[in-house]
């Protein structure tokens, strides 16, 4: 079953990656990125996953913490951080990908390019 | 000490956004800070033993400083203080004195992290600081150049973070010696990050373009400062473990060659100096042991040559070899440019000089090659006419001056750093490697023509760059 999940993401992170590249739009080359970081993150789950699937907290008062398999809390702790800092990273770009389409309507990259480089 | 480091990571964030709230006193603010890093600093490079710091346990915050982050640290400090006084006159607001502060803050942070997610974070406001610089004037192209940048690095970053779990599931724990148990492939994703945002080799192409077509202030301080911050990693894993340091060694020398080779041949001075900035990049990565007091001077030098450079007439090498630039600018250019090419007096001698001493020979001999490029390039600012200063250049204002005599007079004090190496066979290398770099510049550089191709530096190939070097380091990894 890891197998399978850890092949979903290598090809999404993939996926995200050649989007990237391959995409002729500035607006579906950082979708594409979302789609990458999407994967990343999807990577970080599966990691903390790999002890147990129950929720870390600790309750006392049915069974002793030995006997349930938690999930690893800290990937997720540090993914949290990870997805807000990435998601200012992509707000941020938006606001620059609004500016540069009055001047670039279809947002196509190598017109951006071929327009503001010297 | 413990509380005082901390206080001083927090600070910078802290009046950053205080800032904010007292826009009247924004420069005194700013100021006030990098002057506490400067102390910090110096404090660092006086103590004989390490820092290290364990906020919470093993899954906490890690820090560790010693004299090579005093190094990195003043160094940053005292670019961004020239920065400051030369943007002091300026009708900059509030908001850029904001981001020069955090921007300085989270460079600060990335030399004393020793775990990953602390150096991921840095890095990735960093990033954000930086954009919000360039984007600054908000014209298309500054937005275009900003976006490129932080395209690249955020790309590069999320490759550094699958780097980074595969660290913690061979560790449980995201500590910097970890990375001794991990497997290939989370060095070869972790180093690609660093070698994206440090600007090395064939990833660090991103550079020249950003650091050119920033405002003249942003450049020095991407130049001077910023880029260390993916340096430093790297050479504190070269430290700390062998096998590192061949890899990192090969990629030193390959960017010292790229980096020299692009700058030989721009037509741009803005140009020049970011492509030897990837160069020098490749010297401070070469020794491990010097890269600290390497950087420290390589950034006091090019954050000069880039206020120089912003306030020339043109930024064409044939315009201004017609014209003639005022003796006081060329002044402040030829001791930049001299300490670069490594000429005594200067800290850049000491710096390549203690860089080149404990090299292997192959290494030694390419990095001698690079350092003749050097100034071969930079002989093209020193053989500029110059004229004398006449009343139309009063416009200047005192802060730019303020901010070379900073920036001239560190690189003059901080000799004291290097006494060691004034030895008779050093003087003579570093004197014969510039006179063989002026001989061969005005003999046979200066009349040939050639326009370098700019077609790696597209966005598609930057990004599909990193895909080769993904699979360059995974191969040299395997082997």
């Amino acid at each position: 079953m890891t197998a399978i999940l850890e092949a979903c993401i290598f090809a999404t992170v993939m996926g995200g990656f050649f989007g990237i590249i391959l995409k002729k739009n500035l607006m579906m080359k950082i979708i594409s990125m979302d789609v990458m970081s999407t994967g990343v993150i999807a990577c970080y789950v599966l990691v903390a996953s790999h002890r147990g699937l129950f929720t870390p907290i600790l309750e006392t008062s049915e069974q002793s913490a030995e006997s349930v398999a938690y999930a690893d809390p800290v990937p997720q702790a540090v993914i949290l951080t990870a997805i807000v800092i990435g998601f200012s990273i992509q707000a941020l770009m938006l606001v620059g990908v609004m500016k540069l389409a009055r001047d670039n309507p279809t947002l196509e990259i190598s017109e951006i390019e071929r327009s503001n480089t010297p | 000490m413990m509380m005082l480091t901390i206080a001083w990571i927090a600070l910078p964030l802290l009046v950053g956004f205080s800032i904010y709230l007292l826009p009247k006193i924004d420069r005194y603010l700013a100021m006030g800070v990098v002057l506490v890093s400067v102390g910090y600093g110096l404090t660092l490079l006086q103590r004989s033993e390490a820092i290290t710091l364990r906020l919470l346990d093993s899954f906490g915050v890690t820090l560790f400083a010693d004299s090579l982050s005093g190094y990195f640290i003043l160094g940053n400090a005292l670019v961004t203080a020239a920065v400051l006084l030369y943007c002091w006159g300026q009708a900059k607001s509030a908001f850029f004195f904001t981001q020069i502060t955090v921007l300085h803050g989270c460079v600060n942070a990335d030399f004393i992290c020793a775990d990953f997610i602390s150096l991921y974070v840095a890095l990735e406001v960093i990033g954000i600081a930086a954009f919000l610089l360039i984007a600054y004037p908000r014209t298309d192209r500054s937005i275009w150049v900003g976006l490129r940048y932080l395209f690249v690095s955020n790309t590069a970053m999320l490759f550094y973070l699958i780097g980074a779990v595969l660290v913690y599931q061979s560790n449980g724990s995201f500590t910097y010696e970890g990375l001794q148990q991990a497997p290939t492939e989370a060095i070869a994703l972790i180093l690609l990050g660093l070698l994206t945002k440090g600007g090395i080799f064939v990833s660090g192409l991103w550079l020249p373009l950003t650091h050119s077509e920033a405002e003249t202030p942003v450049s020095a301080m991407l130049s001077g400062a910023v880029v260390n911050a993916g340096i430093y990693p790297l050479v504190r894993y070269a430290l700390l473990f062998e096998d590192l340091l061949l890899i990192l060694q090969l990629f030193s020398v390959a960017t010292a060659f790229l980096g020299v080779v692009y700058a030989i041949f721009e037509k741009d001075t803005k140009r020049v100096l970011a492509s030897s900035t990837i160069s020098q990049l490749g010297f401070v990565l070469a020794a491990p042991t010097a890269a600290g007091f390497y950087a420290l001077s390589h950034g006091l030098a090019k954050a000069a040559l880039f206020l120089v450079a912003g306030n020339l007439p043109s930024r064409n090498f044939q315009e201004l070899r017609q014209s003639s630039i005022p003796f006081p600018m060329w002044g402040v250019l030829a001791a930049a440019g001299l300490s670069l090419s490594g000429f005594p007096l200067l800290a850049g001698f000491g710096a390549k000089a203690l860089t080149l001493k404990s090299l292997p020979p192959w290494q030694s001999i390419g990095l001698t090659i690079a350092a003749t490029g050097t100034a071969i390039a930079f002989a093209r600012f020193i053989f500029l006419p110059t004229r004398g200063f006449l009343e139309s250049d009063k416009k200047m204002s005192s802060g730019f001056w303020l901010a070379c005599l900073l920036l001239v007079g560190g690189l003059i004090v901080a000799n004291s750093f290097s006494l060691e190496s004034y030895t008779l066979p050093n003087i003579f290398k570093s004197l014969l490697i510039i006179a063989a770099g002026w001989s061969i510049y005005s003999l046979v550089i200066r009349r040939l023509k050639i326009e370098l191709p700019r077609g790696a530096e597209q966005f598609e190939n930057l990004i599909g760059a990193m895909s080769l070097i993904l699979v360059l380091l995974f191969g040299v990894g395997l082997v």
